[in-house]
């Protein structure tokens, strides 16, 4: 594709209208088959060649292509944007996407490590030019572990995950508030924003960064959206996913007296000023690390002392070797940092990642590591994950799932609870304060349970099993204790447990036979929506869980995508995200009604018409935040989907729907051209190629409905239209029987 | 309650439109819509769009009357259909009247309907677009239309896929909307 620094011309936004040319380029090839092959050439010769001068004859010229027909779009496969539209099965490419976002909404879900580092280790970190010390070296490494890592579940089977993935912190201000300006959601808006209008300038119109992409489930802005929603909640008590499953304890061979300073930073972190919030569980595991200044100190004295460390803290102990000295990218061995992934919002504004993605290569600013350091580093992740964290992950969901949750599973457990719930005879659960009908665990004044009360446990071993990608365990878990929270009017955990049961039921990739299971997930996120919205007005969750319904309703087929839609209308409805989140839900909606294949066999079950009204309403609302590109993308997109069900392209049958896209084709014609630097404005929409001339030229191949096409008892419907409207002229060639 | 009526031809082609409003309870007959009155294209799409819901509809259900169909929940906007033989499709959407107090973010939905002193009561038919009464109201109205337009259709002069442009037509539709809506 055409980019604006080559000095090639202009490309017009491509929904501007099936137009004229299509009609010509049918009456000049009666062939079309290999005949639009050959156009195609001609036209990209024409393309290249042309002199940035004349756009608007280039451009009249691209409009064949563009608003060509199926048959003609299957043939240019070379293009990756027409590819996807190529008529057959238009949605096979949409798998990955939506695994793509599976995997990604799993990924969101690491434990978290957090990191407590020794002064003179952020010292020699510093050094090398990561002013966030420890953390911010290990972090992008953490994103991805190298490899294959094997995770055994509750009952005893393993499973390789190869995008696993840790979140390293910092201990300090873990589990502070998020104390920004503005709420996140403001802050995600803000970043949206900031990204559309980098995209703009270096992308050359996002139209570009769409169609890279190719499949319109995902464009990477709504993936960007997702990721901020998922990396944007602070730690809370009512979730132990941002809660630390490990602390890295780490030291440098700087410091004079290490096995002293080990010890102090564990106090530290126990007792001391860096101890974490009451609603922590303390017992989390300790990971000792020694850094070896592979430049300044003596390599022997490093692992003399390394050996006493693991003499003193058992097995949880690595010695990682690291040069002090910065590197640049002129040095031989250099290797780029990767970029974070999980950046929260008040990060990305803050300019945390921004070197990465904006600044091009060699420019300062982007962190450089040797080799071998990346190398050390990548090996001290795997291992403490593989050897470490994860085996102690499930010894924990062992152990809690053994010594907690059976006993709750057993009968006694039951029935133990039901009295609980129903002290019989006396003055039944109205009773005042924490006691009275409740299991008197929740702590009312600060609202959370206390680490150690069985219902946290159990929170937090599904926590784990979720982390560990156990979704059975993790569902029936969530399932037992959802009530429990009902009960003792913990509506924060109320809710979190809802929303992590339905969401772990979707993961679940077994489970999952039939609609009552849908239904009842569908009541879970409603509970849950509910719980986080109206009982605890926090509005990130709510978006949160809502998003992650629509995502993974959508990703299940069927059904279910319609549900999906439904939930994003919701959050559209409770005005949760702000102007360009409304228009990237609307993209949303399109794409759960596109997602929707029809019944095999038959031509019905599809929501082409749904879809492609979204596409069409959030292309209106690109346009009037001023974003033509996107709204041509999103019209082309309509044109896409309305393709089917149209039986011309483009001429709607009803008049006030066509006179609304013609005039929003032009509008966005004309902004994207004087966006460009052209002026556009000279061009009337009536004489936009839909005119009354070219529609006497159409021919009409059907003279029913496509549904209707191939059942039995066909209707006999009048093919005499006398009223105005897409005329129909019986002697047009059926050149168009494919689509039927 | 405001309608919307459309008959579509089995090529999708609209051959009568009629927009009314409720007359029951005090309403005055006149179409109060939530789009703004530059965006009144959004009920052919509403329409448009469930025709997804109708095609599928129509295969799972034996009646001619296919009751309410699908809703738009941004406008809240409902869809009734009703499949006559020919394969011409009748298609009802209603709407709600906006209560002043629900503070609907929507974009869509933003209101034109202003606090217009006609106070609708709370009569079945308005108060609740999915209630049994709304459907039975909707099913009379329907057979009704399909009465007159049959009538229509059995002209000498009309052909299929023609326009209605008969005001004597129009006027049973309204009749028929007053009477039953």
């Amino acid at each position: 594709m055409t980019s604006p620094g080559d000095g090639t011309p202009v490309k017009p936004p491509p929904s501007f209208s099936p137009g004229i040319a299509r009609n010509a380029s049918k009456s000049r090839f009666p062939d079309e088959g290999e005949a639009t092959a050959s156009l195609d050439a001609e036209l990209a010769d024409a393309r290249t060649g042309s002199s940035p001068t004349s756009p608007l004859p280039t451009a009249t010229t691209e409009l064949p292509i563009r608003s060509a027909s199926p048959q003609s779009r299957s043939g240019r496969s070379s293009t990756p944007q027409l590819a996807r539209s190529s008529i057959g099965s238009p949605f096979d490419g949409r798998s990955d996407g939506s695994e793509d976002i599976r995997s990604l909404i799993i990924r969101a879900f690491s434990p978290t490590v957090a990191i407590h580092a020794s002064e003179d280790t952020d010292a020699l970190v510093r050094n090398k030019g990561f002013k966030g010390g420890f953390r911010d070296l290990v972090r992008p490494y953490g994103e991805t572990i190298p490899g294959k890592v094997i995770i055994r579940d509750s009952i005893g089977s393993s499973r390789a995950w190869d995008d696993y993935g840790v979140r390293f912190v910092n201990i300090k201000g873990l589990g502070l508030a998020n104390t920004g300006r503005d709420s996140p959601l403001a802050q995600m808006e803000e970043v949206l924003e900031k990204q559309l209008n980098s995209e703009e300038t270096t992308l050359g119109g996002p139209i570009s960064g769409k169609d890279v992409l190719g499949v319109p489930a995902t464009t990477p802005l709504s993936k960007l959206f997702l990721r901020q929603l998922l990396s944007s909640t602070s730690t809370t008590p009512h979730e132990t996913f941002g809660h630390p499953v490990a602390s890295v304890i780490a030291i440098s061979s700087r410091n004079t007296a290490p096995l002293e300073t080990l010890r102090q930073l564990y106090a530290e972190s126990s007792t001391g000023d860096k101890r974490l919030p009451d609603w922590i569980q303390q017992d989390y595991l300790r990971y000792y690390v020694l850094i070896h200044d592979e430049e300044r100190d003596d390599i022997a004295e490093s692992t003399k002392l390394y050996d006493q460390m693991k003499r003193h803290f058992g097995l949880h102990c690595h010695l990682l070797r690291l040069r002090s000295s910065q590197c640049v990218v002129t040095d031989d061995d250099s290797t780029q940092v990767p970029p974070c992934e999980w950046l929260s919002p008040r990060e990305h504004l803050s300019g945390v990642g921004e070197a990465e993605t904006l600044v091009d290569l060699g420019t300062d600013g982007t962190p450089y590591l040797f080799d071998s350091d990346a190398t050390a580093i990548r090996t001290f992740i795997r291992e403490l994950m593989v050897q470490s964290v994860i085996p102690f992950m499930e010894n924990r969901v062992a152990v809690w799932n053994d010594q907690v949750a059976s006993r709750r599973r057993g009968i006694s457990g039951r029935l133990a609870a039901v009295s609980r719930r129903w002290p019989f005879g006396s003055s039944s659960r109205s009773g005042i304060g924490s006691s009275g009908g409740n299991t008197g665990n929740y702590d009312t004044t600060h609202n959370f349970y206390a680490p150690e009360s069985p219902e946290a446990t159990l929170r937090k071993m599904a926590d784990f099993a979720f982390m560990l990608r156990d979704w059975k365990l993790a569902a029936s878990t969530y399932e037992m204790i959802r009530s429990d929270f009902g009960n003792d009017k913990a509506w924060k955990y109320h809710a979190g447990a809802h929303e992590m049961c339905a969401v772990s039921m979707l993961l679940n990739p077994l489970a999952m036979s039939a609609k009552i299971k849908l239904e009842s997930i569908d009541q879970m996120f409603e509970t849950a929506c509910y719980s986080y919205l109206t009982r605890c007005s926090d509005a990130p969750h709510a978006l949160r869980s809502l998003t992650l319904a629509v995502e993974l309703l959508k990703s299940r087929g069927g059904s279910a995508t319609e549900t999906a839609a439904r939930w994003a209308m919701r959050v559209m409805d409770f005005g949760l995200v702000e102007s360009i989140g409304q228009i990237l839900f609307m993209e949303r909606v399109a794409a759960c009604y596109a997602s929707k294949t029809p019944v095999t066999g038959a031509k019905w079950g599809a929501r082409r018409r749904k879809a492609g009204m979204w596409s069409i309403l959030a292309a209106d609302q690109w346009l009037k935040v001023g974003k033509p590109s996107l709204a041509s993308a999103c019209l082309e997109e309509a044109e896409r989907l309305y393709a089917d069900v149209l039986e011309v392209d483009g001429a709607f049958p009803m008049p006030e729907m066509q006179t609304f896209v013609d005039n929003l084709r032009h509008a966005v014609k004309v902004e994207y051209l004087e966006a460009r630097g052209f002026d556009a404005r000279d061009e009337s929409p009536i004489e936009d190629p839909i005119g009354t001339e070219e529609i006497s030229e159409k021919l009409d191949k059907r003279s029913h409905r496509r549904s209707l096409i191939g059942l039995p008892a066909q209707l006999d419907a009048g093919n005499l239209k006398l009223s105005p409207g897409p005329g129909t002229l019986e002697e047009a060639p059926n050149d168009d029987f494919e689509r039927a | 309650m405001s309608y919307y009526f459309t008959i579509l031809s089995p090529t999708d082609t609209p051959i009568f439109n009629i927009a009314f409003g409720t007359s029951k309870g005090g309403g005055d007959g006149i179409a109060r819509f939530r789009f703004p009155d530059t965006a009144q294209y959004m009920n052919q799409f509403i329409i448009h769009s469930s025709l997804d819901i109708l095609e599928e509809a129509q295969w799972t259900n034996g009646g001619m009357y296919l009751k309410h169909i699908d809703t738009y929940p941004p406008a809240s906007a409902y869809i009734s259909a009703f499949l006559t033989p020919s394969g011409t499709r009748f298609l009802l959407l209603h709407q709600p009247p906006q209560l002043p107090t629900s503070g609907s973010s929507s974009t869509l939905g933003a209101s034109s309907l202003l606090a217009s002193g006609t106070t609708r009561s709370s009569s079945s038919v308005a108060a609740n677009p999915t209630s049994a009464q709304t459907e039975e109201a909707v099913r009379q109205f329907m057979n009704e239309v399909y009465e007159s337009f049959v009538k229509t259709a059995m002209s000498p002069f009309y052909r299929q896929g023609m326009e209605i442009r008969s005001p004597v037509f129009r006027g049973k539709i309204t009749a028929a909307g007053k009477k039953w809506l």
